[in-house]
C-alpha cells in the first residue's frame, strides 16, 4: 500500500535484510508507520479511538507512535461471559473493533461451539489464532489470507538464515512440543514441511490431543464456573478425570517421541520444540542409552520461545544439542510471538536476535506508556513493543510483556542491523513475589485450573 | 535475591534504608537491597539474623505474666507517642513511605493516624471481651468444673506467631501489633515490600517508651522477599512458631501453604472483594439519588480503593435510564474524592485496554469518565471480567436486587446496602453465598468494635489453648 512500507516488506527474501544499519532505515520506517496510520485509522475502531484521544494526525517520530500501540492484552479484551453464553454475534462484533477489514457475510446460524465459529470465520477469510499453552483467557488474533501467505515465506526464510539449513527437502521433522491447532501454526508447519521435510518422511507430530481455541476456551469457561461456584461436583469430577487422562498422554508423549527419534536416528533430523519439552525428550533418549554418537552430525533444531517458567539445569541447552548431535551453527532459535507475523532469528555469529527491516522495534518504559529514554549509544533495555509492517489482518503495533535489551548499532558481527540480546525475560516473571494486600479477587479461591 | 541485588545496586536511583527489629533490638544495615512492588523503588536492609527472630520453646513468652491491663496501657501510650509531632520515627516513616507507597503521602499519613485510633483503652478492652468468653484466661489459669465434678484450669497461652503483613494498609500494622501483644504472643512480623517501614516505626516508638518492656522484647520485624526459600524453609516450622497469620492470596498464600502441617497452622485473612447493593428507593427523588451516589462513592474510595472493604461492583436496581443517571452522579463524586486526595495514579495499561474495548462496544456498556485514573464508572448487565481498581466502579444494572445475589461468592467481604431497611431481607442469602459483612451504604469502613473479621474471632484462634486437668472434686 504505502511506498515506504512496501519497500521495507519487499525485503522479505533479500539476502542482506539483516545487514542494513538502523540509521539507514530510520526515516523510511517512520514514513512507513505514518502510512500505516493513515491507511488504518479509519478502519480499526480501537485505533481511531486511540488516535483521537492522543490527538495524533501524523507520525513524525517513534514517540508519536506510542499511544497507538496496542497492548498484547487487547486481543483478549472480550468479556469472557460471551464465550460462556455463546454470544457469537457479540464476539464477532468485538473482532470488528480490532480488524481493519469489515467482518461481513459470516454465517452465525446455529454455531456449535468456538471451533465452529472460528471455522465459519475462516471460510470468509478471517483467520483466528490464539496464544497457546495457557489456560488463562485466550487471546484471539485475527489475520488475513495475506498474513498467512507472508508467514509461509517468512518462517522458511528465518529458519534458513538462522540455521544455515537450505530448503532441500531432505529431513525428517520431529515435533517435541504440543502446538495449538490454529491457522498460523498450521500454515507455518505446512510451509516448513514443504521446504525442509523429505517427501517420504514428512513430519512426526508430538503425540498429544490437539489444542484448539475451543479446548482452551473450555478451560476458561470451567474456571469461571468454579469461581462463581456454579459448577456441580459431578461435573468437576469429570473434568478432573479428563485432565488426568490429558496429563497422562502428555507424560507419555515424552517417551513416545524419544522412541521415535531413536528409531529414526539414521535419518537427518529437524527437531522442533520449546526448551522444556526438548530437554525432557533428550533426557528420555539418554536414559535409553542413546546420545550424540547415534545421531546424524548435520541434524538441526528449531527452538521457539523461552523457558516459560520451566526449571531446568544450567546446561540444558548443551545437553539437548549434545544428545541429538546438533553441530554449532545449526542451533536455531527464534524470537517472535503470536502477536507478530514475522520472526527474529538468532544470529549464528553473535548469538543475538536480529530484527528485520519491516519490524520496527519500539522500546518503552516498564509501564508501557512512554519511550524509554536513550542517548543512542549502546544497549537500551525496556519493555518491547514492535510494529510489524507485514501485518495486514490486524494492527501491526503491539506492546509485549517482554523485557528486552536492544542495540540499534552493529555489535560486531557481519550483520549491521539492530539486534536483541539473548536475555529476554517476561515482566510477569520478574515480579509477583510479594503482591499481598487484603483486597483480592475470587481468582485466589480457584484451585486446579490455574 | 542475589540476581535482584546486582540489578538494583547497579542502577543510580536513591536507596532508602529499612532497618529491622530483632526481639526489640534495632539493627540497621545495607547488606541487601530489594525492590518495592508497584513503584519500583529500591530499599536497603540488614541481613536477617535467623537465630534472633526465634524465641526458644524452653523459654516462656516474655509477656506471659504481664497483666493484660498493663499491656493495654502500654499500647495506648504507644498510640499517643505515635501521633506526637516530635516522634522522629513516625515522621521518618512517612517520608520513607512517600517514596515507596503507591498512595500519596497525605493518604498514607491520614490512614496511619486513623489506624492509631484503634489503640484506645475501651476499644482494646472490647476487642478482647468479644473474642474471649472469659478474658481472664489471658492473665491466669482459669478454674473450671464440669457437671461430673471434673476440675481443671484453662489458659489462653501466648502463642508464637508469624504475621505476614500486607502492604496496602498501614492500619493492619497497628492492629497486628496490638493483637499480638494482647494475646501475649512472641511475634515475628514479615513486612511487605510496599511497606517495610511502618511496623519498625511503631516498634521503635515502643522501645523509646521502655526499651526493656516485655512487649518490646516480644517483637521482631523483618523483610524478606515473599517465597524466599532460604528464609521460609528455615523459619516456617512448628518447632519455632505455632501459627502463621497471613493476609492476601495468590503467591503469598501458596508460598505459605506448602509449609503447613501438624503444629504449624494458618490463620488466613483472605483477599476480598467488596460490593454495594442499591435498591430502587434511591430513585425516589433527586435527593435520595444524590445521597445514594455519594454514599456509594465513599465506599468505592475507601483508602482510594486499595482496601478490601472498598466497593468495586455496585448493583443497582432499576431501568437503564435510571441506572445511568446514578452512574453520572457516582462518577462525579468518585472524581471529586480522587481529586481531593491528590491521587493521580493512572490506570495500568491492561485495565485501560479492557475499558477502552468496552467503550467500543457502546451499545452494551456505558462508560463515564475516562480511563485516566481520575475516576471511572462502567455500567454493564453483568459484572465485568476484570478487577475494578484505582478509582473504578462497575455498576451492574439489575431488575431486582435478588438478581444480584448470585454474584455473591466466597471472596465477597463487605456489602454496602441501600436502603437500610431492606438489609434484613438479604443478610441470610448473602451469608449463604459467602459474604461476611452487610453494612449501611457509605459505611464500609467502620465496624462495631470487637466484631468478627473474616468470618472468625481472630484472637480466639491465635492463642494456644492449654488445659491443666485437676482431677475430680470430692463429693
Amino acid at each position: 500500500m504505502g511506498a515506504a512500507a512496501d519497500k521495507l516488506t519487499g525485503m522479505v527474501s533479500a539476502e542482506d535484510r539483516f545487514d542494513i544499519p538502523h540509521a539507514e532505515l530510520r526515516e523510511l520506517q517512520i514514513q512507513a508507520l505514518n502510512e500505516r496510520v493513515q491507511e488504518r485509522r479509519d478502519h480499526i475502531k480501537l485505533l481511531a479511538h486511540r488516535a483521537e484521544e492522543a490527538g495524533t494526525r501524523e507520525i513524525r517520530s517513534l514517540e508519536d507512535m506510542v499511544p497507538l500501540l496496542f497492548p498484547h492484552t487487547a486481543y483478549k479484551s472480550y468479556p469472557e461471559g460471551w464465550l460462556m453464553e455463546e454470544k457469537w454475534d457479540r464476539l464477532t462484533k468485538w473482532l470488528g473493533t480490532i480488524s481493519p477489514h469489515p467482518i461481513k457475510d459470516v454465517d452465525l446460524n446455529e454455531v456449535e461451539d468456538v471451533d465452529d465459529w472460528i471455522d465459519r470465520l475462516q471460510a470468509k477469510g478471517y483467520f483466528i489464532s490464539c496464544s497457546s499453552g495457557t489456560t488463562g483467557k485466550s487471546a484471539m488474533l485475527i489475520a488475513s489470507q495475506k498474513d498467512m501467505d507472508w508467514s509461509k515465506i517468512d518462517t522458511v526464510n528465518v529458519f534458513s538464515w538462522g540455521s544455515g539449513v537450505k530448503p532441500a527437502r531432505d529431513r525428517l521433522m520431529v515435533g517435541c512440543a504440543p502446538v495449538a491447532t490454529v491457522p498460523k501454526n498450521v500454515t507455518i508447519g505446512e510451509a516448513q514441511k514443504a521446504a525442509f521435510a523429505h517427501p517420504e518422511w514428512g513430519r512426526i507430530n508430538y503425540p498429544v490431543p490437539p489444542i484448539t481455541v475451543g479446548s482452551l476456551t473450555k478451560m476458561v469457561v470451567l474456571r469461571k464456573k468454579i469461581a462463581e461456584g456454579t459448577i456441580r461436583p459431578d461435573e468437576l469430577a469429570d473434568f478432573e478425570r479428563t485432565s488426568k487422562e490429558r496429563q497422562e498422554s502428555i507424560d507419555a508423549a515424552v517417551g513416545i517421541t524419544a522412541e521415535r527419534l531413536i528409531e529414526n536416528r539414521g535419518k537427518k533430523l529437524m527437531i522442533s520444540g520449546l526448551w522444556n519439552g526438548l530437554y525432557q525428550v533428550a533426557k528420555a533418549v539418554r536414559e535409553r542409552g542413546y546420545d550424540a554418537k547415534d545421531f546424524d552430525p548435520d541434524n538441526c533444531i528449531y527452538v521457539g520461545g523461552g523457558l516459560k517458567r520451566a526449571q531446568l539445569p544450567p546446561d540444558y541447552q548443551a545437553f539437548v544439542h549434545q544428545t541429538f548431535n546438533i553441530p554449532e551453527g545449526r542451533h536455531f532459535q527464534n524470537y517472535s510471538m503470536q502477536e507478530l507475523n514475522s520472526g527474529m532469528p538468532k544470529c549464528r555469529e553473535c548469538g543475538r536476535y536480529h530484527v528485520p527491516p519491516w519490524i520496527v522495534p519500539i522500546i518503552l518504559n516498564k509501564a508501557g506508556d512512554a519511550l524509554e529514554p536513550h542517548d543512542g549509544k549502546g544497549e537500551l533495555e525496556g519493555r518491547a513493543a514492535f510494529f510489524d509492517l507485514s501485518l495486514d489482518g490486524r494492527w501491526g503495533g503491539v506492546i509485549t510483556g517482554d523485557k528486552i535489551s536492544i542495540d540499534y548499532a552493529p555489535t560486531g558481527c557481519s550483520h549491521k542491523g539492530p539486534s536483541i540480546r539473548d536475555n529476554i525475560a517476561r515482566f510477569a516473571d520478574l515480579e509477583g513475589d510479594d503482591k499481598i494486600g487484603c483486597a483480592g479477587t475470587i481468582d485466589a479461591y480457584v484451585r486446579g485450573v490455574a | 535475591m542475589n540476581q535482584l541485588t546486582e540489578q538494583t545496586t547497579a542502577s543510580s536511583e536513591p536507596v532508602v534504608n529499612a532497618p529491622f527489629i530483632f526481639r526489640g533490638e534495632l539493627v540497621e544495615g545495607r547488606e541487601a537491597t530489594h525492590r518495592s512492588r508497584d513503584l519500583g523503588v529500591t530499599f536497603a536492609t540488614p541481613k536477617i539474623q535467623l537465630d534472633k527472630v526465634v524465641h526458644p520453646r524452653t523459654e516462656v513468652p516474655p509477656l506471659l505474666n504481664v497483666p493484660l491491663a498493663e499491656i493495654i496501657d502500654f499500647l495506648v501510650e504507644t498510640g499517643q507517642r505515635m501521633l506526637a509531632p516530635d516522634n522522629p520515627y513516625m515522621q521518618e516513616c512517612f517520608d520513607r513511605m512517600a517514596s515507596t507507597h503507591i498512595l500519596p503521602r497525605k493518604v498514607v499519613e491520614t490512614t496511619a493516624k486513623h489506624a492509631v485510633a484503634y489503640l484506645d483503652k475501651r476499644i482494646l478492652r472490647a476487642e478482647v471481651e468479644q473474642n474471649f468468653p472469659d478474658p481472664r484466661a489471658l492473665d491466669e489459669w482459669v478454674p473450671k468444673q464440669d457437671f461430673t465434678g471434673r476440675k481443671s484450669f484453662v489458659r489462653a497461652f501466648g502463642p508464637r506467631l508469624i504475621h505476614v503483613l500486607p502492604g496496602n494498609s498501614p492500619g493492619v500494622a497497628v492492629k497486628s501489633v496490638a493483637q499480638g501483644s494482647m494475646v501475649k504472643a512472641v511475634n515475628l512480623f514479615k513486612m511487605s515490600s510496599a511497606d517495610p517501614f511502618t511496623m519498625v516505626a511503631i516498634l521503635r516508638t515502643m522501645a523509646a517508651i521502655d526499651p526493656n518492656h516485655p512487649i518490646v522484647k516480644s517483637m521482631s520485624a523483618v523483610y524478606w522477599r515473599g517465597g524466599d526459600d532460604s528464609v521460609e524453609r528455615v523459619l516456617y516450622r512448628p518447632q519455632y512458631f505455632d501459627k502463621i497469620v497471613a493476609w492476601g492470596g495468590g503467591d503469598a498464600i501458596n508460598n505459605v501453604i506448602k509449609y503447613l502441617g501438624p503444629g504449624f497452622q494458618l490463620v488466613s485473612f483472605d483477599p476480598k472483594t467488596s460490593i454495594s447493593m442499591v435498591g430502587k428507593e434511591a430513585f425516589a427523588s433527586d435527593e435520595t439519588l444524590d445521597l445514594a451516589a455519594d454514599l456509594a462513592s465513599g465506599d468505592v474510595m475507601v483508602l482510594n480503593q486499595e482496601a478490601c472493604v472498598a466497593s468495586r461492583f455496585v448493583y443497582v436496581e432499576g431501568g437503564q435510564a435510571d441506572v445511568d443517571r446514578f452512574c453520572v452522579k457516582l462518577q462525579k463524586r468518585i472524581a471529586e474524592r480522587a481529586a481531593a486526595s491528590g491521587d493521580v495514579r493512572p490506570l495500568d495499561m491492561e485495565l485501560r485496554e479492557q475499558v477502552e474495548t468496552l467503550m467500543m462496544m457502546d451499545d452494551e456498556y456505558g462508560v463515564w469518565g475516562k480511563p485516566d485514573g481520575k475516576g471511572l464508572v462502567i455500567r454493564s448487565e453483568e459484572p465485568v471480567d476484570f478487577h475494578p481498581i484505582n478509582k473504578t466502579a462497575n455498576v451492574v444494572r439489575v431488575d431486582r436486587l435478588d438478581d444480584a445475589v448470585k454474584w455473591i461468592n466466597v471472596a465477597t467481604q463487605t456489602v454496602g446496602f441501600y436502603p437500610f431497611d431492606r438489609m434484613a431481607d438479604y443478610r441470610d442469602r448473602l451469608a449463604s453465598g459467602g459474604a461476611q459483612r452487610i453494612v449501611h451504604l457509605g459505611e464500609a469502613g467502620p465496624s462495631t468494635i470487637g466484631n468478627p473479621h473474616d468470618a472468625m474471632y481472630p484472637l480466639h484462634r491465635f492463642v494456644h489453648w492449654m488445659a491443666h486437668e485437676d482431677g475430680v472434686a470430692p463429693r
